[in-house]
């Protein structure tokens, strides 16, 4: 019998007791893991997005934001004007169109597509995207969200028409470089890029989900406005919403578009984290307040970021509190045992046994406590932690998806089925473009339980067991081997 | 040798204070064979747990082989009490969840002795007691009075003490397991020239002793032996 032997007995001395024990301090120290879990994973991702959208500049046609608002689009002589301020290192003009499937005969598609972007301008507002009909079937159903977005377009546009069966249109965009609509190089897993993008050819590069509802592949063909293109590549978004786009190059866009010259958007890429703010500034200037919106792509991402922060920051919290608690409970049912045991401890005393032998022997009891509450609390954690986690960031998204769903007006109810790849569903739509992209990414957080996250957790959870515990245990220093004769 | 010096122990009850041992001088030469005896509640105890260091005097001192108890700090109490002294409890005071073998194991532990040494003489110690040897490994909570009053003599021999205060180690004993233990306490005092000091009620046990003190009203008086002893 050694004093750790005596110890693990002495915990398990009342069953129902150290189970009860167990139990709540396994919940503590559950939680406690948990949230340090979310804290890391959440931590991770924070970094991971300003790593991901460091120097990039969104620059909108003034007053256009969404499908809202109005002014003049942007020009190619923007663009340039851009791409001289300083620190800027590449401007990437872009031209977004809505595909619309035909599905009631092409004689029509011209007319209804007219139609449509007629009157009241029911979608794109400021002609920043274009309707153009096409004989691709959208990879996303309309579902209620579509359908319910898709009414209210009809009504103002379809007026004498054959109203088409609901379907969702299609992106696409016109790009002046390999990258998706937030400067996002695009992750082509066959076929190769278009090439040349600042000339107008009839290929194009389609996403997975698209090509798959389609049954395209490298060289098939399809129609934009009855022009065949030929796919030259298939490019993967990570999400079902952004495959369901098609990429041309940006003159093919302009003159799909018949707007030669007009931009949706340019996207600035700034030579280094450090100068975005100020070349933000630089570029309005060079714009004028009049003609563009300079927004910063992080901008929309910050409030992601400070949101993902806010959770970091209670995720650690809640970790400190419940391993507080942890301590607490521990610090509490110490002295309550060395209470009970106060004739037991007088009795070691009385026999010979110093005072740090029995100080260690609770400590050591308090520890086999902590140990088999840890052992729980780590699988509540492993299997709690990633519900969590997901749940404070879906919480946190949902929210900012609701303010992008007013902006977006009609086509925005359909991005929360699946995030949009950089506003790939809409890139003329300044603030709801690159928060698609922070959505995706939101989404991805995934908790995993690492090793050493949860080692280093469970080193705290020791650590403050051992201080519950050393005050308790310091209580048996004083009580007087004379307690031997006392009554219980 | 014990030398106690006017040593008073007082407790406090609501507004009066009470004094069991009040004014015990005597002195108890290396090797005897003592015991005290007096009525219920006339601080028979009392006076043991001071000798045992377990409790501290209002005043008064015990000088043990020439040192003073009451010089001694904490540590040095702790040291003399497991070292020094066997205490045999009136409640026996065995830990409830431990087998015999671990609670006569205990003191031999806290005095650094290896655990082959400590088991081998505990279970000598539990045969020397008389203890069945298939309850060696029982919890004593699982024992009976008797059984319990035996593992707790065995643990207070259990690091050779130089005194052994027992206090009434044969009460709850058969008369035959009584006299058992009468006698090994007598041979440990004749052959280890081991200090034995007990408290009874049980006349035949105080007659046995070389000497016998009665207290009484906080004081302590030799009984003359009228009879021949042993
Ligand atoms: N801590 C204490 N506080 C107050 N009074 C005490 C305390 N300890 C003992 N006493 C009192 O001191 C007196 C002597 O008690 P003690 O236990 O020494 O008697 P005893 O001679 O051993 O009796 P018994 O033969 O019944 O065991 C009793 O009256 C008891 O109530
Ligand atoms: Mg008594």
């Amino acid at each position: 019998m050694s004093v750790l032997a005596r110890s693990v007995g002495n915990a398990f001395r009342n069953k129902i007791r150290t189970a009860a024990v167990v139990a709540v301090l396994a919940v503590a120290i559950g939680l406690a893991l948990a949230m340090l879990v979310a804290n890391q994973a959440v931590g991770a991702k924070v970094q991971e997005l300003n790593a991901s959208v460091g120097t990039t500049l969104t620059v909108n046609p003034a007053g256009g934001q969404g499908f809202e608002g109005g002014g003049e689009p942007l020009t190619t002589a923007e663009a340039e004007t851009a791409a001289s301020v300083a620190n800027v290192t590449s401007v990437v003009g872009t031209k977004a169109l809505r595909l619309q499937t035909a599905t009631t005969g092409t004689t029509d598609t011209t007319t209804g597509a007219t139609a449509q972007q007629g009157p009241g301008g029911g979608f794109g507002p400021g002609g920043q995207q274009a309707t153009v009909s096409t004989n691709l079937t959208a990879a996303v159903d309309a579902g209620t969200l579509g359908n319910r977005n898709g009414s209210a377009g009809t009504t103002t546009g379809t007026t004498g028409t054959t109203q088409p069966a609901r379907t969702l249109p299609i992106t696409a965009t016109g790009i002046g470089a390999e990258v998706d609509s937030t400067g996002k190089a695009l992750d082509i897993t066959s076929g190769s890029g278009l090439g040349d993008y600042a000339t107008a050819e009839a290929k194009a590069l389609v996403g997975t989900s698209l090509a798959e509802k389609n049954s395209l592949t490298v060289g098939s063909t399809f129609t934009i406005q009855d022009k065949t293109f030929t796919v030259s590549g298939i490019f993967d978004a990570g999400t079902t919403f952004g495959n369901n786009a098609v990429y041309v190059t940006l003159p093919e866009a302009q003159t799909l578009a018949e707007t030669p010259d007009e931009l949706s958007t340019m996207i600035v890429t700034v030579n280094s984290m450090e100068n975005v703010d100020s070349t933000k500034t630089a570029v309005q200037d060079a714009l004028g307040t009049d003609k563009a919106d300079v927004t910063q792509g992080q901008r929309n991402l910050e409030t992601a970021v400070s949101s993902l922060d806010s959770v970091k920051n209670i995720s650690l919290i809640a970790f400190i509190a419940a391993l507080a608690t942890a301590g607490i409970i521990i610090l509490l049912i110490m002295v309550m045992l060395v209470r009970e045991r106060r004739r037991e401890i007088g009795v070691l005393k009385a026999i010979g046994a110093r005072n740090r032998t029995i100080g260690l022997q609770f400590v050591l009891e308090s520890l086999v406590l902590v140990a088999l509450g840890s052992v729980v609390g780590a699988v509540i954690a492993s299997l709690a932690s990633g519900g969590i986690a997901s749940a404070l960031i879906s919480s946190n998204s949902t929210t900012t998806a609701a303010t992008t769903t007013q902006r977006g007006g009609g086509l925005a109810g359909a991005m929360p089925n699946g995030a949009v790849p950089g506003g790939g569903g809409m890139p003329g739509g300044g603030q709801g473009g690159p928060f698609g992209g922070a959505s995706q990414l939101l989404t991805s957080v995934t908790a995993s339980v690492s090793p050493g996250v949860l080692a280093a957790g469970i080193a705290a959870v020791f650590a403050v067991a051992i201080i519950g515990a050393l005050v308790p245990a310091l209580l048996t220093a004083r009580i007087r081997p004379i307690e031997v004769l006392r009554g219980e | 040798m014990i030398v106690v010096k006017d040593l008073v122990r007082q407790f406090k009850s609501g507004d009066r204070t009470i004094k069991p041992v009040n004014g015990v001088s005597f002195e108890l030469e290396k090797g005897s064979l003592a015991s005290i005896v007096g009525k219920s509640g006339s601080g028979k105890s009392t006076l043991l747990s001071l000798l045992g260091a377990l409790d501290k005097p209002t005043s008064g001192d015990v000088v043990v082989d020439g040192v003073s108890l009451a010089g001694l700090p904490d540590g040095k109490l702790t040291e003399y009490r497991r070292r020094d002294i066997g205490f045999v409890f009136q409640q026996f005071n065995l830990i409830p969840n431990l087998s015999a073998v671990d609670n006569v194991m205990l003191p031999m532990e806290f005095a650094g002795v290896r655990k082959a040494a400590r088991l081998q003489r505990a279970k000598e110690l539990l045969e020397q007691v008389q203890l069945d040897p298939e309850k060696h490994s029982r919890r004593t909570n699982r024992l009976s009075g008797g059984e319990q009053q035996r593992v707790a003599i065995a643990r207070a021999l259990a690091n050779e003490p130089k005194l052994i205060l027992a206090d009434e180690p044969t009460g709850n004993l058969d008369e035959q397991t009584g006299e058992h233990i009468i006698e090994l306490l007598s041979s440990l005092s004749r052959d280890h020239n081991t200090t034995i000091l007990v408290v009874t009620h049980d006349r035949s046990l105080a007659q046995k002793t070389e000497r016998c003190f009665r207290l009484q009203q906080g004081r302590l008086t030799e009984e003359v032996r009228t009879g021949s002893r042993r």
